[in-house]
């Protein structure tokens, strides 16, 4: 089963400085928190969306489809609990909410596409080096990098398990959300047990390669800096630039709302 | 007098939460350049062994630790595992968990970077260890798309790139299919002879420490024996009274009292066999070899005047990224049979297996089982008729009872209570583990659990059982009880399908065998069909074991050494 998160293409994304990818990740996450209203989220929605298309990443969104749409209808409905308007819609729900709740689920969905972009662009070692680069220390960087690693691992594992008690005559496939959930508990202690074991050997093996061996470290891979990276870098700044502008010019804000 | 280059002076250890010492008084020294290997049944103290001589023992596992370790002249009480790891590499048996990096490139230079190895000399130790372990033309390849050969000589090339002067691998090849172990050995062979590095590796697959200079014998954590490898290996009965595999060739020879020209000439490869064999004008006796095949053809053809229990014709398999996994398989499995599959890793044996209880559908072709399509009767219904047993029984097991994890099948299909309980008491019978009912399967050895995974999956009473790789992990003996169980089951009607990559295991225990290369049946028949085209073996990775090796030298193919010896005649015989 293939559960690697990185896809391997060479697309001008993917050819991006790491250092330049976590940048444009971060100016995103700053841009998309200067707006409530949808309609002026909607170019940053639309940058993002290049970004997938660009970085060929859309493949990796899909796989987790399921998590978004529950994601999305549930933040659709449940912002609404904590904002109201003057315009009443029906029960808890105004106009003025429902485009509240709308714009936090762009946002947040604009969030996990890029991080999605980010982890599907970017190998494990240039994220870190990217990080450390930019002052994180070296040992924290590799905790972030041992994290992602275990998704696919865990993803594989899963995929074991859950065969090896369908040939038992466990019915995962029928029945409604609550009952596979039901079925689906005892999974997770083969699972989890598993993932134990193989972070086990994992440390093991850190250590006997000399993980932390030294307060110094070199760095075999190399990363550089090139013309088209300082170029998106300023296209980005500029973006978060006139979005924080007109924050505080007072556009993007949904009249008539209030928040609890 | 030089010092050893590794030292262990009256070594004891016990794991924290434990009664009984892991390893007790092990007194070891091995100097610069020697190979020793460690052999002992489950639970010896060979890992435990193994991962004390780069300090994880007692840095990374707590425990009361008597005695020193000395490598190099630093003990590894003072130092920590990184410290360490400059002079000891360590290689795991799982080489999965051990690799973690994107890129083969980077797994080699995680080492040096964590000692600040100059970049331009990282680059040159990439460059030396992927080429010695035969890996350059892999170098930006991520590792995950590497065959678990390839895997594990990665490890070996990213332990190496640090440099050490001991090496220790804890039982490298115990997952690999018979060419990739060579393929582990072939490097061992050549380290073995760098003067500048000593070895030390744990193993049991006996032919394969032919070439070590001395073979130590561990049982319940104590040292039973350590002496030059020839020696040990000729010392059948030793090695068998351990519960370790003894040379087939070697065993054959004892058994036939050949007492001359001395017993320290035991032959121990099947070149040396062939010649000892006709020196001693010993002649394999045509009429009795042809009874011997003449009797297998009979029950061939009594298989095949049956209705096959599995039918695949053409069958096609591709995987949702586009990877054709099986491409064209046609073949039958009559009931009653006991067959192996068998084939590279990577073959596509396990998706072959995977269509026989509907977890996999075909793609293409057809595949019916018991005269229906896979399809129309769907994974739970044919979960009743087979049952498929896991390679790793901790994916399998969730229950905290012995009891709850076999009555589960049972259950699921509401079965009533009285005849669960007695379903259960039968089938623990069955895999030899009466009165097991309320343990604790966690608690129990991978052979205990392995059982407990074979349990699970008859108390739902299937016509045909797969076993996916039921022998790896386990010691000979272990093996051994294993087989004879699944051999029981085949003698009371059971339909028998096992992947294995233990030769041994198919030579003794398959009447039938499949051989798959790249998704494709690339040879089938009798088990003595099968290992009497060597050549053919070879270029599906597979090799027959030594004995098997110096009977085809002799010109006829035998599978046992009791065989051979019904056969031989003439000389001192």
């Amino acid at each position: 089963m293939e559960a690697e998160l990185y896809l391997d293409y060479n697309t001008s994304y993917h050819r991006l400085d790491a250092r330049t990818k976590i940048i444009v990740f971060l100016c995103i996450f700053i841009g998309v928190l200067m707006f409530q209203d949808p309609r002026w989220l909607i170019p940053t929605f639309l940058l993002v969306l290049v970004q997938l298309l660009v970085s060929r990443s859309a493949k990796n969104l899909q796989r987790i489809r399921y998590v978004l749409l529950v994601m999305s209808i549930s933040s659709i409905v449940l912002w609404n609990f904590f904002a109201s308007g003057a315009t009443p819609l029906f029960w808890v729900f105004d106009v003025e909410s429902m485009y509240y709740a709308l714009g936090r689920t762009i946002l947040i969905f604009s969030i996990v596409t890029m991080g999605v972009i980010l982890i599907s662009t970017t190998r494990n070692e240039e994220l870190i080096m990217g990080m450390i680069k930019m002052g994180l220390p070296y040992r924290v960087g590799f905790a972030i990098s041992t994290s992602l690693r275990l998704v696919p691992t865990v993803a594989a594992s899963l995929t074991t398990i859950s065969q090896a008690q369908r040939s038992r005559g466990l019915d995962l496939e029928s029945g409604n959300v609550f009952e596979r959930v039901k079925k689906f508990l005892p999974l997770l202690v083969p699972v989890f047990l598993s993932t134990i074991r193989n972070t086990n050997i994992f440390g093991m093996a850190l250590e006997s390669r000399g993980f932390g061996a030294r307060d110094d470290r070199t760095y075999y891979l190399q990363m550089q800096m090139t013309k088209v990276d300082w170029a998106a870098l300023a296209f980005f700044f500029l973006y978060v630039a006139v979005s924080i502008w007109l924050n505080v010019a007072g556009y993007g804000k949904i009249v008539g709302l209030v928040r609890f | 007098m030089t010092e050893p280059t590794l030292l262990i002076q009256d070594l004891t250890y016990r794991y924290r939460g434990t009664k009984e010492n892991a390893i007790e008084s092990i007194n070891l020294a091995l100097e610069r350049g020697e190979f020793l290997v460690l052999m002992g049944p489950t639970g010896a103290g060979k890992s435990t062994l193994a991962t004390c001589i780069n300090g994880l023992i007692p840095h990374f596992h707590k425990g009361k630790l008597e005695g020193n370790v000395i490598v190099c002249g630093k003990n590894t009480r003072d130092h920590t595992v990184a410290q360490m790891a400059e002079d000891v590499g360590l290689v795991f048996q799982d080489f999965e968990a051990q690799l973690f990096s994107t890129n083969v490139e980077l797994e080699v230079a995680f080492g040096p970077e964590n000692f600040a190895v100059p970049r331009e000399e990282i680059g040159q130790r990439i460059g030396e260890n992927l080429a010695y372990v035969g890996l350059s033309d892999f170098r930006n390849r991520p590792p995950s798309t590497l065959s678990g050969g390839q895997k594990q000589k990665l490890a070996v090339a990213s332990v190496l790139a640090l440099q050490p002067k001991v090496l220790v691998m804890d039982e490298p090849t115990t997952d690999l299919d018979p060419i990739s172990k060579m393929g582990i050995f072939e490097i061992t062979n050549r380290l073995r002879q760098r003067s500048d590095l000593t070895l030390l590796v744990v193993e049991h697959e006996t032919e394969e420490v032919l070439h070590a200079s001395r073979i130590a014998l561990l049982k319940d954590g104590r040292l039973v024996k350590v002496g030059s490898a020839h020696e040990i290996l000729r010392d059948v009965d030793l090695i068998e009274s351990l519960g370790l595999m003894p040379l087939g060739i070697t065993r054959f020879f004892k058994d036939m009292c050949f007492e001359t020209p001395a017993a320290v000439d035991l032959p121990l490869l099947p070149v040396e066999a062939e010649t000892a064999y006709r020196n001693n004008s010993w002649q394999v006796c045509p009429q009795t070899y042809e009874a011997l095949v003449a009797k297998e053809a009979e029950t061939e053809q009594t298989f095949r005047a049956k209705e096959p229990l599995i039918r695949c014709r053409d069958l096609e398999f591709s995987y949702p990224n586009g990877v054709k996994a099986l491409d064209g398989i046609s073949l039958d499995i009559y009931p009653g049979d006991i067959v192996a599959i068998v084939g590279q890793n990577g073959s596509g044996k396990t998706t072959l297996a995977k269509h026989f209880n509907g977890l996999l559908l075909p793609t293409g072709g057809m595949i019916t089982v018991n005269g229906k399509t896979t399809k129309e009767q769907g994974i739970f219904r044919l979960g009743q008729s087979v049952g498929y047993v896991f390679q790793n029984p901790d994916h399998q097991i969730f229950s905290e009872t012995v009891y709850d994890e076999v009555s589960f099948g049972p259950r699921l299909r509401g079965l009533p209570a009285d005849q669960i309980k007695a379903r259960v008491t039968e089938t623990l019978k069955a895999v030899g583990l009466e009165g097991a009912e309320e343990e604790d399967p966690f608690s129990m050895t991978k052979s205990g659990r392995q059982r407990v995974a074979v349990a699970a999956v008859l108390a739902v009473q299937p016509d045909v059982l797969i076993l996916d790789e039921p022998t790896t992990g386990l010691d000979y003996r272990e093996q051994r009880s294993m087989m004879d169980m699944v051999r029981r089951l085949n003698e009371n009607g059971s339909t028998i399908i096992f992947i294995t990559h233990h030769m041994w295991v198919v030579a003794e225990y398959a009447r039938k065998v499949f051989v798959v290369k790249d998704g494709r049946l690339f040879l089938e028949g009798t088990t003595r069909e099968v290992f009497s085209h060597e050549q053919a073996l070879l270029e599906a990775s597979l090799r027959p074991p030594h004995f098997i090796q110096f009977t085809n030298l002799l010109g006829h193919t035998m599978l046992r050494p009791a065989e051979l010896i019904a056969c031989t005649k003439g000389g001192g015989a």
